[in-house]
């Protein structure tokens, strides 16, 4: 590998650190693997320079980054098939106990929404996640996860739904989400 | 549109991949339509809740040092040499080649936007559809730019001269988001990148395919597509004629 390309791949994986990172800690849920997948992919990235076609690099990125959470999934799957996910490493912070009732309400709401998140199948959360957290366009997504823009924007909606749908009665309530 | 239609397209509203004219007739539909105003406030409050900041924590600043550290264990002073040759085996492939153009792997700038032009429009050809607003309209197709980016590009059709405007797409070149019109020409598609005040790579040739640069209406522009030199010759000169 050329230094340039290298030094260009260090500055891609520094730069989308966060959106790497944030992608790895949905899909797997839980701080450790998502660090482990991301330095696993920051590796294949440094590895693959050479199959970059052009385009949308942080998609490129962030597609490498996607592949070595399922393959981690997979080996978790196979090895401890019965493993919990670690639910307490995306637990939304709790409102301190002398809060005023909205905030606790608030955070109560965003307790909910993170339960409903990681319950959704893989697929509409990482569309989700990459839309509504990295701000990713529809053709980015396409990109990332190898699939048409059309289902694209049918996993978004299907993943909508099913999150509303859970979430009603939260959104009755007083405050909405 | 009507109720059926505005609950089709309100996600993409919200997701910033309607164009303008779409829009506005949403927006208007939507001032006047209080069911359909309930379902976009549903779906706002949805989107605000997952764009909450504390649902996305950032990376640990060890993970930062963990990629350092794995960066500088990469056996790169090893493979340099190898660079070297890989680069010095081109330039001799280069002149050897009397005048053909070979791409460098060490490349310069204009290398990078030529390769990502090159991929953006291999991509487009693979997708279901090249372009992102299908109007042979220039009307429809400029206001669509508009509304995504800085500066519309000018756009005509070329439909008596045998280039068939198709529609519009936005892509990469670099970092930068670009306009792209999509023209046809008998069973070829060609794709013109709308570059702005950057430079357009030198013309050349990858797989079959010719970039050619040119300029549109003051802005430098690059064809790419899989006519041959002389289609291609065509097509700019009537895209340099634009006005």
């Amino acid at each position: 590998m050329s230094s340039a390309m290298s030094a260009w791949i260090d500055t891609l994986a520094q730069q989308h650190l966060d959106a790497a990172y944030n992608l790895g800690r949905w899909l797997l849920g839980n701080e450790h693997d998502a660090a482990d997948a991301v330095h696993d992919a920051y590796l294949r990235a440094a590895r693959s320079a050479h199959t970059y076609a052009g385009g949308n690099a942080r998609a490129w990125w962030l597609m490498i980054v996607r592949n070595c959470c399922l393959a981690k999934l997979a080996t978790r799957k196979r090895e401890l098939p019965l493993r919990p996910v670690d639910e307490a490493a995306v637990q939304a912070p709790d409102a301190p106990a002398d809060a005023v009732e909205e905030q606790a309400h608030a955070a109560q709401c965003r307790a909910l929404l993170v339960a409903q998140l990681r319950a959704l199948p893989e697929e509409f959360r990482e569309t989700l996640v990459l839309r509504e957290m990295e701000d990713l366009s529809y053709r980015e997504i396409a990109d990332v996860l190898g699939v048409p823009i059309g289902t694209v924007m049918s996993r978004l909606a299907r993943g909508r739904a099913l999150l509303q749908r859970a979430l009603s009665p939260a959104q009755e309530s007083k405050h909405g989400l | 549109m009507d109720c059926k239609d505005v609950l089709g397209t309100l996600e993409a509203y919200l997701d910033g991949e309607l164009g303008r004219v779409e829009a506005r007739a949403l927006e208007a539909h939507v001032d006047a339509c209080a069911d359909c105003r309930a379902q976009l406030d549903r779906l706002d409050a949805l989107r605000r809740a997952l764009r909450d900041p504390a649902l996305r924590a950032p990376a640990p600043p060890h993970l930062r040092e963990r990629l350092r550290a794995a960066a500088a264990a990469l056996p790169r002073a090893r493979r340099r040499p190898a660079a070297w040759l890989r680069y010095a085996a081109a330039v001799l492939l280069a002149f050897g080649a009397g005048g053909v153009s070979v791409y460098l792997w060490t490349s310069t700038r204009g290398d990078d936007i030529a390769r990502d032009l090159f991929a953006s429009h291999w991509r487009a050809l693979a997708a279901t559809s090249p372009v992102d607003v299908p109007s042979s309209d220039r009307h429809t197709v400029k206001p669509w730019f508009a509304g995504k980016l800085a500066q519309a590009p000018l756009v005509q059709d070329f439909a008596e001269q045998g280039f068939t405007l198709l529609g519009g797409r936005i892509d990469y070149a670099g970092s930068e988001r670009i306009p792209v019109l999509v023209y046809r020409h008998g069973q070829h598609l060609a794709d013109v990148f709308v570059l702005g005040a950057a430079a357009a790579p030198a013309s050349t040739s990858r797989r079959g395919y010719t970039l050619q640069a040119v300029t549109l209406g003051g802005q430098h522009a690059a064809i790419v597509s899989d006519m041959d030199a002389e289609e291609s010759a065509r097509l700019g000169a009537l895209l340099s004629a634009a006005h």
